[in-house]
Formats: C-alpha cells, structure tokens, sequence
C-alpha cells in the first residue's frame, strides 16, 4: 500500500496529464479539429476582407457573351420544365473567404472563413472563378472544410460538353487533373470543355470543371487526357458555395465521388427514364 | 518577466504545461496557414513534426512516443483520420529520443535541424507506406490514389516538407528548449 502510494505520489500528477492530453487530442479527432478551426477563423478575422471583391466584366465582348449566356440558360431552363427535368442547382449562393489550406501535404483542403451560422452544409458545392472545385466535407459554427477536385481521393464524374463522351476526373495534387473515359475511342481533342456528368453521385450536372489541355488515347487500360481546370485552384482567395442537391449530408463520407466501375444508377440518367431514348437526348 | 525561482513549484508546473500546451496550440493554428517564405511548391513547413523533435530531444522514448501519438491524432481530426499521423510523430518521437542518448550528436541548431530533416523524410515515408498498404489490400475496386502516384508524389513533398522543416526547426525549438531548461533549472534550485 505504501508503495503504491508513493509511486501515485511521483507519477500521480503526469499519468493525470498524460490521460488529460490524450483524451483531449481523442476530442479534437472525433469533433474534427472543430475547435482549432473556429479559434483560427476567429484569429484570423481581421486579415480577411470585408466583402468578395465584385468581378466586373472585361470589355464589351466578355459582356454581350454573359448576357448571351444569361439568355440561352434561360431558355434551356424553359425546355427542361416542360421536359418534367429537375433542376440543377437551387438555393442561394454563399461567397465564402479561403481562410487557410489544408494542414498536411497528402491531402488538397481549403479552410473556408463561413460555416454553419451562414447556412453551409456539409456536401455544398464549391465554385472559383470559373468552375468547381470541390465539396464542403465538414462544417463548424463560422469556419468550413472543402475537398478540392485536385485531391487524389477526390473522384467526379464529368463529360466532354462538346461530343458528350463520359468519364471520371483523378486529382493529381495540382492545377490539372487526369479524365479516364468510359469508351475505347472517345471523341475528344483539346480544347474541350469538360462539365460534371449526371453520373456523378456527389456533384450536380452540367457545372463547368477544366479544359482539355492533351489526350492519350493508347493509355491502357483507359484513354485519358489531361485537363487544365478552369479555376486557379492552387491559389484560391474566394470560392461561392451552392447547396447541393445531391448532397448525401454524410460528414465520414470524405472519400467522394463515383466509382465507374459500379453499376450505373438508372435513376441518375434522365435518359434511362425516357420512352424514346435518341442520340441527341442528351444534348441540351 | 515572471522569477521562476519565486514561484511555489505547483504555481511553476501549471505554468510550464500552459506554456507548453499553447506552443502546441501555436503549431496547430500556424498548419492551415501559406505565408510567404514558408512554402515550397505548394507544400509548407511540418510544424507539429518539428516540435515533437523539439519535445524528445531530451526525454525518455516513452515522453517522445506518447507527444508524438497526441499531436498525431489531432493532426488526424484536422484532415483525415486514415491513413493515421500518429503513427509517424510517434516513431519519430522514440528515434529522436533514442538518437540524443547515444549523444552520437551535440547540441545545437544544425544538429537539431539535421534530425528534423531525416525526421521529416522518415515521417512522409511513413505515411506513404500506409497509403500503399491500403491500396494494396483495397484492390483495384476503389479508385484511390495508385502505387505509382503514392511514391512519386512522395518524393516530391519529403524532400520539400524536409528543407523548410528544418530551416524552421529553429524557430520552435530555441524558445522551447530555453524555456524547458529554465523551468528544469528551476525546479534543482
């Protein structure tokens, strides 16, 4: 008894500290770094600006393709109601600041300065200037946690925009990813835009991604190109966060997107749903 | 500036881990950050690494293990829990215990920086050798990183996370070491 009191008496007060780290460094893992997040959201504060700098249209060319563009998606909007076709994207749109990146170099994270108190969601979509980049994996109070589309974990099903050949986007831990398509011979060249697939199960359709910079197409087992992607991921300041309406609101669920090599899911396929499946079903 | 050898010894342990723990808490908040001079393609300093060197340099293996397993799992809560950092810091925390005793090196900033860049290699490697495990028993069914990706991108952030983590080290353990040797002094007085 005496010896057991005076080995409590030497190591009574580390064994405390010692069960005390650990079960706090066992809190952070479970909650996520939640705490240090919202401490580094709010140290940080003050070096963010106040409001996402407006982006204003170049010159008079950049303006009359915006409201070309405007128009026509107005249009489609139009055909795909009367289709009975969901819609994409709805909700409003949330300008978040990138507040940090990831906190170790195997994965491709953002540290967004916006979180729950501002209406993210786990499973959001988030945009730079000019197309995707990736999905809100983890939300605190004021501060979010994105998945970049560069992470090699990071799987999204995407299709050529032009001659709708499909496939699935690798990251590669930099501004371009690797596209591996689903046929032998796809019609692909560079210099075409590449937009999420309605296959993809964590990503709505039609959402700009990159640009085919070159392809290979004796790559076995798969022809694959390298596409260039649209939004300067590796120095992002702003990104826009939508809601998703795909979102699986699983926070475990960090390893996204498809697996190709799973069956398909017809209900995913406006097409597979229609009596009278034709070439240019697809083309909207 | 607080007389050390003032203080009742409990006052002076309360202060030693506060001042700890908040060094720790300084690491943490300094991972997420990109500040000029502090990257190299992309990839910034090993912080936590460079303090669990700076913690077992002169502590027992046991000491080193267990910080570096602490630090490790909140490294896991802020990116992924799999594969696992606490493995590496850990080992890294006995090597580093285990090479001072020896004292095959004396004590200053090059030979610190030295052990935090075979440290910092070690530590990559680590993980790489988790990723490629799991790639392997996973199979080719999920489409995850490949071997090939694993190891060449291994080789380009070791020896990144390497360089700047040692020319870093300094900076963590200076102030750090002072402040343990005062408190240790102290506490002989």
């Amino acid at each position: 008894m005496y010896t057991l009191r005076r080995w409590w008496d030497r190591h009574g007060v580390g064994l405390g500290l010692l069960v005390l780290s650990l079960s706090g460094a066992w809190a952070i893992r479970q909650t996520q770094g939640a705490a240090i997040f919202e401490l580094y959201r709010f140290l940080t504060r003050p070096l963010t600006h106040a409001s996402a700098p407006a982006e204003q249209p170049e010159n008079a060319l950049t303006r009359e393709l915006e409201q070309r563009l405007v128009e026509l998606e107005s249009q489609n909007q139009q055909l795909q109601a009367l289709l009975g076709y969901t819609s994409k994207i709805s909700g409003e749109k949330i300008a978040a600041p990138v507040i940090g990146r990831s906190a170790d170099h195997w994965w491709q994270q953002v540290i967004l300065g916006r979180g729950s108190r501002d209406g993210i969601q786990v499973g959001a979509i988030a945009a730079g200037n000019g197309g995707i980049v990736g999905r809100v994996t983890q939300v605190t109070e004021s501060s979010s946690r994105v998945l970049l589309i560069s992470d090699p974990t990071s799987q999204v099903g995407v299709t050529i925009s032009r001659s709708r050949y499909m496939g699935y986007i690798r990251g590669q831990a930099a501004n371009r990813v690797i596209m591996e398509f689903f046929d032998k011979v796809p019609d692909v060249r560079p210099g075409d835009v590449v937009a999420t697939s309605s296959y993809s199960r964590l990503f709505p359709p039609g959402l700009p991604v990159g640009v085919v910079e070159s392809v290979n197409l004796n790559k076995s087992p798969a022809p694959e190109a390298v596409i260039e992607l649209s939004s300067p991921i590796s120095h992002l300041e702003w990104v826009i966060i939508y809601g998703n309406p795909k979102s699986t609101a699983d926070p475990t669920n960090l390893n996204p997107d498809d697996d190709p090599r799973q069956p398909r899911n017809p209900n995913l396929d406006p097409n597979a749903q229609d009596s009278e499946p034709t070439s240019t079903g697809s083309r909207f | 500036m607080i007389d050390l050898y003032d203080l009742h010894p409990n006052a002076r342990r309360v202060l030693d881990c506060v001042v700890t723990a908040s060094s720790v808490l300084l690491c943490l908040l300094i991972l997420p950050t990109r500040l000029p001079g502090m990257e190299l393609l992309s990839v910034g300093p090993n912080w936590l690494l460079i303090w669990v060197v700076a913690w077992s340099v002169k502590r027992t293996m046991l000491q080193g293990a267990l910080a570096g397993l602490i630090l490790g799992i909140i490294q896991d809560g802020m990116t992924s829990p799999s594969p696992t950092h606490a493995l590496s810091l850990a080992i890294v925390g006995v090597l580093t215990a285990r090479i001072r005793k020896q004292r095959y090196i004396k004590e200053d900033f090059i030979s610190i920086a030295l052990i935090v860049f075979g440290m910092a290699v070690l530590a990559e490697t680590i993980i790489a050798v988790q990723f490629s495990l799991q790639d392997l028993s996973a199979g080719l069914e999920n489409g995850q990183r490949t071997l090939a990706e694993i190891w060449l991108y291994h080789q380009q952030i070791a020896l990144s996370s390497a360089i700047l983590s040692s020319l870093w080290a300094p900076v963590v353990y200076y102030p750090l070491n002072r402040w343990w040797e005062q408190v240790q002094d102290s506490e002989q007085a």
